[in-house]
């Protein structure tokens, strides 16, 4: 027997019982036999039960999947298209863009007279529509640069000074806006993966897959540029394709997770590097699905510590990936004693 | 020189704050409130802020004499000397309006941070004509616009430690008082605050029968519903995200709950502001709860469902029993509630048992909670 299918095997399995795990975990406790009764067969001894399983935390694992495996992708093609072992997710500016979007519509709808904070602007398809035309008009921006420039290191910066412009301008909307309306906004930068219904989750998931449906194509382009930019030229890749190509997974991958979960720290950044700790290689044939196991493995721990297992109260998401991610990054590199980047 | 010396030591009054010299005049008395107290010291008063801000350490002490009176030196420590009736004032929270306004004065308030907010027919109408100045954001007053009203007092509140905003309007030399109507837990104790201006408009006794007033409604109103047997349970709040926020068991809100005799099912709870539980707990806990009030700042069954599937499976939600004070505004759109609530105690409790017991009050409609829309 060939070594893929048993390893393949194991990562399902591994995944599985991270679900499992995930979803028994949570404020109200919940008998092991109810769980698997209500995963299994729909029903419980008690339909609250059930509701809470079904209902709440599974959409919740399976956002927390989709986020971890999405951010580790968009981490992963941002290190390589850079070239830089500071990239993540969020360098092209994404998160600030849909960060603005949604603070116009939290803090602005007031300042800008769009009716004094009518609860229609606060409902969720608002925020996630905020959030999505914030991130496509940073894409298109970023696209239209990069047709102009020669050099891929200037998005980087480009990226970066859209995270100023937008900041100040959500600096300024804060600055004018109501405690409320501030602390809706704080909340939102948090992320959550505990909000979504079974059909946002689904919504989400047809994007995640559009996003790695399109990194196939990027495995050979990207195992090139590892070696670099004339490299990869002199083997014939077209790199003005592969940079409209990589910036457009990134978006699709990243834009469309920050409009439902809110912007989600540091995973993008750490997964890519974890992963290359532990399995020691920079293939992207290998990369993509370690990375996407990885993403979704720990994004299911981190979710089931935030949720304070047995207390009424529960932790930000971004609070428990960044405390737990940051110090596992450090060991490992001290351990490895290199970035194996 | 020496004339400027002989005048300071003319008039000092040595005074012994805890001397049995201190017949309070029954209207001067603090019942419900625990931030504030009063001591009259011959014909003035030394009004003491003790508790500005939650756990504060530390007390405010305002000595408030009349205009006619004679200037004085004591050994009274004080943080202020101000002269009253005072003419001009600034006031920093919408909940300090309804106070100015039932007491009558509100012909002196000068200012107002975004007065966009206040809600208050009579304040509307002021600052419509352009008698109440728009000072910009509580927390950065505009002070040059501020100092230029020359207000005797600026009222403002402060969340934790001092209010940054006002820092430049003391070096200016404008006294600024604390008002902490909001810190108190005790619905009582909030309206009780409306005692803090009638001291600075020299309105004691108004101020006095005005909260005694609310206070015999506020208790002939929980005794009406003290003897009936059904106790329904209550549920408040919503989620944000995947964090539901409700009023915590000592506050003001879960207080006026347990007085229009229902079961506030987070009664037991600690604190005296707001919680944020989680939403399977909250659920497992609330599912059946008969009554859901002040769900955020929802108006309508369809803006909550459109927002979160799950609220569906709540029992206040399917039987249509959830009412909320977020549809009644003011002129501007600002929420009455907010405004209008703590002053108004016994408005509240009564709305809350017209709701909770229909056939206590007789014809009797709701001033802030009104039924959510379909």
């Amino acid at each position: 027997m060939r070594k893929e299918p048993k390893i393949i095997l194991t990562i399902f399995l591994v995944l599985f019982v991270a679900v499992l795990f995930n979803v028994s975990l949570g404020s109200v406790s919940i008998p092991f036999k109810d769980i698997l009764s209500s995963l299994f067969s729909g029903k419980s001894s008690q339909a609250t039960w059930t509701y809470i399983i079904l209902e709440y935390r599974l959409p919740k694992a399976i956002t927390s999947i989709i986020v971890g495996s999405g951010l580790g992708i968009s981490g992963l093609l941002m290190q390589t298209f850079f070239r830089n072992p500071l990239a993540g997710p969020y360098v092209l500016g994404l998160s600030s863009g849909a960060g603005l979007g949604v603070a116009l519509l939290l803090m602005g709808s007031s300042l800008l007279g769009l009716g004094l904070s009518s609860a229609i602007w606060f409902s969720k398809t608002a925020i996630i529509a905020a959030s999505s035309l914030g991130s496509i008009l940073v894409m298109l921006a970023i696209l239209i640069t990069s047709s102009k420039i020669k050099d891929s290191m200037a998005l980087l910066i480009i990226g970066l000074m859209f995270a100023s412009l937008t900041g100040a301008v959500v600096n300024v909307l804060s600055y004018f806006s109501t405690s409320d309306e501030l602390q809706q906004f704080v909340f939102w930068s948090l992320g959550s993966l505990g909000d979504l219904s079974w059909v946002e989750v689904c919504i989400l998931a047809v994007f995640w897959g559009i996003g790695l449906a399109l990194c196939l194509f990027l495995i050979k382009p990207l195992d090139a540029l590892l070696i670099g930019e004339s490299y990869a030229k002199s083997l014939g890749v077209n790199i003005k394709f592969l940079r409209y190509l990589t910036v457009i997974a990134t978006c699709i991958l990243t834009g469309s997770i920050t409009a439902f979960a809110g912007p989600i720290a540091f995973v993008g950044l750490a997964i890519p590097h974890l992963m290359r700790l532990v399995i020691k290689t920079n293939q992207h044939l290998v990369m993509i699905p370690a990375v996407c196991f990885g993403g979704a493995f720990i994004m299911l721990i981190c979710d089931s510590i935030s949720q304070l297992p047995g207390s009424d109260y529960t932790l930000p998401i971004n609070a428990v990936t960044s405390f737990l991610g940051a110090p596992v990054v450090i060991w490992l590199i001290m351990k490895s004693r290199q970035l194996n980047f | 020189m020496s004339l400027i010396l002989l005048s300071c030591r003319q008039n000092t009054k040595k005074v012994d704050l805890n001397g049995s010299e201190f017949q309070l005049d029954e209207d001067l008395k603090v019942e419900y409130a625990k931030g504030f107290e009063v001591k009259k010291i011959d014909s003035h008063y030394l009004l003491i802020i003790k508790e500005p801000w939650p756990d504060a350490d530390k007390t405010y002490r305002y000595l408030l004499k009349h205009k006619e009176e004679e200037d004085f030196n004591t050994n009274i420590e004080y943080d202020y000397k101000i002269n009253i009736p005072i003419e001009r004032i600034v006031v920093t929270s919408t909940t300090h309006i309804p106070s100015l306004d039932t007491l009558g004065v509100l012909n002196h308030l000068v200012g107002f941070p975004n007065t966009a907010y206040i809600s208050t027919k009579r304040a509307r109408q002021l600052i419509n004509k352009g008698k109440v100045r728009d000072l910009g954001q509580n927390q950065s007053l505009n002070t040059e616009l501020l100092i230029e009203l020359n207000p005797e007092v600026v009222v403002t509140f402060a969340v934790k430690g001092q209010n940054k905003g006002v820092e430049r309007v003391k070096e200016a030399g404008v006294p600024v008082l604390y008002n902490a109507d909001w810190v108190e837990s005790h619905p009582l104790g909030k309206a009780e605050w409306i005692k803090f201006f009638g001291l600075l408009f020299d309105k004691t006794e108004t101020a006095d029968d005005i909260f005694k007033g609310i206070k015999h409604e506020y208790e002939k109103t929980k005794a009406l519903a003290s003897s009936l047997n059904k106790k329904p349970d209550v549920i408040s709040g919503a989620l944000w995200k995947d964090q539901w926020y409700l009023p915590a068991g000592e506050s003001w809100q879960a207080q006026i709950i347990k007085d229009a005799h229902a079961n506030y099912l987070y009664a037991n709870t600690e604190g005296t502001g707001s919680l944020s539980l989680s939403f399977e707990s909250v659920l497992n806990t609330a599912q059946n709860a008969e009554f859901w009030i002040a769900p955020a700042q929802y108006t309508s069954y369809g803006e909550m469902l459109e927002q979160q599937q799950h609220y569906r499976k709540f029992k206040a939600f399917q039987n249509k029993t959830i009412f909320s004070f977020s549809s009644v505004k003011g002129e501007n759109g600002g929420v009455l509630y907010y405004e209008l609530a703590p002053n108004r105690p016994d408005l509240v409790l009564k709305d809350l048992i017209n709701i909770f017991h229909p056939k206590v009050l007789n014809h009797y409609e709701n001033h802030f909670f009104k039924p959510i829309k379909q």
